[in-house]
């Protein structure tokens, strides 16, 4: 410094050690800010951290590498560092030691560490993926009570079934969140007849879909014990809960379609199957009636091919014959009664067009019906104890009480003996 | 006949009535096999509407702390 004149005169170098002085005072801090034009240069990196201001910024390049994971341009981080003034071009910069990412990028990179531990334990395989029941017993729904998520599921789902629903109330953001849903998963595991389980939250920031992220929250969705359906979020978000779900769906609304047939549609598949039965009956009794036929014939025929001397020998063996043949397909007939008034029973119940497709059961029965047989004055010999016809000298011993069903009316009789 | 006792699922049960139509309509059965058929049918079709008949729609509804069903584990704060 010296004085010319009226006027002290400072050297530059005065001017930075003065201002060198007062910074010096700034302790080491943590910052939060952008990262900027990063770059590497001789055993160092460079980037600028900006908020509403800026600050350049230096990082050693060995501490650098081996940071967990390396900030990019446009990362948010937190750094630590001191301020650094270089008094030579009277230049501030900040000297930084550690470097954190922040915010979202913060989160992303913990996902990413779940979802490759997750992945090295095999819990994201597709064959761990289990397939859904088609009807579930009773629902187990782990959401939060006063969340849209609860009635854009419980909404969807009884529109298409009447489905018995379990809701576990876990708080779905926040610190406790992980903790609670999980043991709403424990808990809905250890409940009988809960056979799926829906996780579901609306959408929101990927901060508010942390819980679902969680590792904790992921393993113990992938050891439920019955299937889970991940409804987390909007259709862009993707966690790693869906991930290890046995079915993702993109929002809640969406889950009722995977975990519920619609009740119409299983109604008219049950209809189409009993139509089916009853098809399939009447078609079997035609064949074996018309086999049966054939048969008679066939003996007749042969009868009377091998000489036969009479055509009244050949009526008897016929009038024997037909009513033998014909003995077997009734007998399996005489149960058919039993089984239509079960169907009855159950169409009754039922909508009008089951009620319509009832009658011509009920009319296809009657045809079947050995009532008729037994009026041309064949008897049918039933166990007194069931009902059930008897059709062989196999089954009955002597002394053993049969019931003999005639065209008028019912005797009890005693088996003498039996000659099978 | 006789049939386990196990009671089926909803889609047991679905899956045998089906196989039973299938086998049913396909013919190639004979008469005292196609009642059998028949009545097994009834008794899946019966199975599927009790199991249909069973939803009510009813909710309950529970607090993840709830330890009344989780047997146990009263003194783990939530």
């Amino acid at each position: 410094m010296k004085t010319v004149g009226a006027r002290q005169v400072w050297a530059i170098e005065e001017v930075t050690a003065a201002l060198g002085r007062r910074l010096a005072g700034i302790p080491s801090v943590w910052v939060e800010a952008e990262v900027q034009n990063l770059r590497h240069r001789a055993g160092q990196v460079y980037f600028t951290l900006r908020d509403t201001h800026q600050i350049d910024a230096s990082m050693r390049s060995v501490l650098f590498e081996r940071l967990a994971v390396r900030p990019e341009d446009g990362s948010l981080v937190q750094a630590y560092g001191r301020v650094e003034f270089w008094a030579d071009r009277a230049q501030i910069s900040m000297r930084i030691e550690r470097m954190e990412l922040a915010g979202e990028g913060l989160l992303l990179a913990q996902i990413e560490a779940t979802k490759a531990r997750l992945a090295r334990d095999g819990l994201l395989a597709d064959a761990r993926k289990r397939p859904l029941p088609v009807l579930p017993r009773r629902i187990g729904l782990v959401t939060s009570a006063v969340g849209a998520a609860r009635n854009d599921v419980l909404n969807n789902l009884w529109a298409r079934f009447p489905a018995d629903v379990v809701l576990v109330d876990v708080p779905v953001q926040g610190e406790g969140a992980p903790r609670a849903i999980v043991r709403a998963l424990e808990v809905l595991n250890a409940i009988p007849e809960v056979d799926v389980i829906i996780v579901a939250r609306g959408g929101g920031a990927l901060e508010d879909l942390m819980a679902f992220n969680d590792e904790q929250v992921c393993r113990a969705v992938a050891a439920s014990g019955v299937p889970v359906v991940s409804a987390v979020g909007h259709e862009k978000d993707v966690t790693v809960c869906d991930l290890v779900a046995d079915r993702r769906v993109s929002t809640p609304t969406a889950a009722a379609e995977v975990v519920v047939a619609d009740k119409v549609s299983l109604d008219a598949q049950l209809a189409a199957a009993e139509r089916g039965l009853v098809r399939g009956l009447a078609r079997v009794r035609e064949s074996s009636a018309t086999r049966v036929d054939q048969r008679t014939h066939a003996l007749i025929a042969a009868l009377r091919a091998v000489g036969a001397r009479s055509d009244s020998r050949v009526a008897a063996a016929q009038s024997r014959l037909a009513p033998a043949l014909r003995r077997v397909a009734d007998a399996s007939a005489l149960r058919l009664p039993l089984a239509g008034d079960r169907l009855e029973r159950a169409a009754r119940a039922r909508s009008a067009t089951a009620e319509r497709h009832l009658a011509a059961s009920a009319a296809l029965l009657a045809v079947l019906s050995p009532s008729r047989t037994v009026a041309r004055g064949y008897v049918i010999v039933r166990d007194p104890a069931d009902a059930r016809p008897l059709v062989s000298a196999a089954d009955l011993r002597p002394g053993d009480m049969v019931e003999l069903e005639m065209r008028d009316g019912r005797v009890d009789a005693t088996v003498k003996g039996a000659r099978g | 006949m006789t049939e386990d006792t196990a009671p089926l699922s909803f889609e047991q049960a679905l899956a045998r009535l089906d196989e039973v139509v299938t086998r049913l309509e396909g013919g190639e059965v004979g008469l005292e096999e196609a009642v059998g058929l028949f009545e097994q049918g009834q008794a899946y079709l019966a199975t599927c509407r009790e199991r249909l008949a069973r939803a009510q729609q009813r909710i309950e509804e529970l607090t993840s702390a709830s330890n009344a069903i989780s047997g146990g584990e009263q003194d783990e704060p939530f």
